[in-house]
């Protein structure tokens, strides 16, 4: 919710940068991706694993994936392992 | 012949029992009725606030420690602190109060003096102006009126009468009035109490009967005010407060917030923005509040009178920003309120203008620019909270400026 500043009681809410998106991404049997929202993958750079919070309600288990895109492009993309689905996120 | 006499001012209270915990029951009002009381605030000694009337009934006192009191009631139910609502609810009493006419001077939440001068005109007489003063305090909060000629006197008329009810006392009754009234309402240290309760003093009226001269030896300043409040106090005038200003920036955060550095980043983007607002003008600060709404339903609350009003952001923020680490519990919002601002009180201009001046001013009017263009909510200021994170989205908020 944000408001105006201008009113007495102005609430900003303060959002996260750099925030998942949902992508479509075509994997392997290995799980390494092949497409990315439709765009063939060229090259992939590199891999690492996130586990964290595991000691919330909200555990985060993720496998990242840094790729080449055909067109050039970078992108990183990561499998949620906790919710089977995958996005796409800047920044990391 | 001219029947003209010279106008006594009268002064007014309106009190109202335990505000803080009628305050923090709103939200639960089925325990009104059940044995509950006030519980401590964090890092304070376990003594009990204000306690409902069942609680009284089942003997659990105001004061009393955590552990007796539940030895005592086992029933008993400890009502978290909520001293942001508490304020939020005061203020607004205190609004009304003013819309009505009268120029109030809250002595704390629950507490406030006005004099009738002038309103009992505009209402017809002292009873009716009273009657208008807990209409507009509202029923809910079972309001009481004391009235007399002195500020004690009337709070001890406030503090005997009952819920709705006006008590005024008059200068010729009031020694009558006070004697035989517990000493409890005369304010003062505890230990002094104790002692004078120690030496059978008991009543306003054992007190004000004792000779001032041999109360200041044994008891000190603080014996001697108690001794002049227990002779009826002085007859000062009340002077209405300044209606405070109403300049509020809050942020909401996406998940609760604990760790210092992030909410000093949250702190410094709400003060950065809050200065600003054009609404502030060229006045300084010379109060401010920052409040927290916190995980698990409660609040905190810290307020700063700076000596010096100023409008420094390194001042401003070596002022409130210690108050971070009081926090007891992960913030969801956070809000600074600028409660106080003066005048322009000649300061000393700069001889020359401080480095980066000339940026600042270009940057701010281009960022202008993009918000005529693209509109509120376009500009934001990146707050990096955790930088060392290995989630990447936890590393950085965003924060509209709209300043």
């Amino acid at each position: 919710m944000v408001t105006h500043s201008g009113s007495p009681g102005a609430v900003r809410a303060a959002g996260r940068l750099n925030q998942p998106r949902p992508a479509v991404v075509e994997a392997r049997v290995d799980g390494t991706p092949v497409r990315v929202n439709r765009q063939p993958v060229a090259l992939l750079r590199e891999e690492w694993r996130v586990v964290d919070r595991w000691w919330t309600e909200e555990p985060i288990a993720r496998r990242y994936f840094e790729v080449v895109l055909q067109s050039g492009e970078n992108a990183v993309v990561f499998r949620d392992e906790q919710r089977s689905c995958w996005f796409t996120q800047r920044g990391a | 012949m001219c029947s003209c006499r010279t106008y006594v001012p009268v002064i007014a209270c309106i009190l109202i029992p335990g505000f803080e915990l009628r305050a923090a029951l709103r939200k639960q009002p089925g325990l009104a009725l059940r044995p509950a009381a006030l519980a401590p605030a964090a890092g304070t000694e376990p003594l009990l606030g204000p306690v409902t009337a069942e609680a009284e009934r089942l003997g659990v006192r105001p004061g009393m420690r955590m552990g007796e009191a539940l030895a005592t009631c086992p029933q008993l139910v400890l009502v978290e602190q909520d001293p942001a609502v508490a304020e939020q609810a005061w203020e607004q009493i205190l609004r009304s109060l003013e819309d009505s006419g009268f120029a109030v001077d809250p002595a704390e939440t629950g507490c406030v003096y006005f004099e009738t001068r002038g309103v009992e005109r505009l209402y017809g007489g002292l009873e009716a102006a009273l009657r208008r003063a807990l209409t507009a305090v509202g029923t809910a909060w079972d309001p009481r009126a004391g009235a007399a000629q002195r500020r004690f006197a009337a709070l001890a008329a406030a503090n005997v009468a009952r819920p709705g009810q006006i008590l005024v006392v008059s200068d010729e009754r009031l020694q009558d009035f006070l004697a035989p009234l517990p000493l409890e309402l005369v304010p003062m240290e505890p230990r002094r109490r104790a002692e004078l309760h120690e030496l059978g003093v008991k009543s306003v009226g054992q007190l004000a009967g004792l000779p001032g001269a041999a109360v200041a030896e044994r008891l000190g300043p603080d014996g001697r005010r108690a001794w002049g409040l227990a002779r009826g106090g002085k007859p000062a005038r009340v002077r209405g407060r300044r209606p405070p200003a109403e300049i509020v920036e809050a942020l909401e955060f996406p998940e609760a917030v604990g760790n210092e550095l992030t909410l000093r980043r949250a702190f410094a983007a709400l003060l950065e923005t809050l200065l600003a607002r054009p609404e502030r003008g060229d006045r300084f600060i010379r109060k401010l509040a920052l409040v927290a709404r916190l995980v698990g339903g409660g609040s905190w609350r810290r307020t700063v009178t700076l000596r010096d009003a100023t409008t420094e952001l390194g001042r401003l923020k070596a002022a409130l920003g210690p108050k971070l680490t009081e926090l007891p519990a992960p913030v969801l919002e956070l809000r600074l309120e600028l409660v106080e601002l003066t005048e322009h009180d000649g300061q000393q201009l700069e001889l020359l203008p401080a480095a980066g001046g000339e940026l600042d001013v270009r940057l701010r009017e281009g960022l202008r620019q993009v918000r005529a263009s693209t509109g509120s909510g376009s500009v934001n200021q990146v707050v990096e909270v955790a930088p060392w994170s290995r989630i990447p989205e936890a590393r950085a908020l965003f924060v509209p400026r709209d300043d």
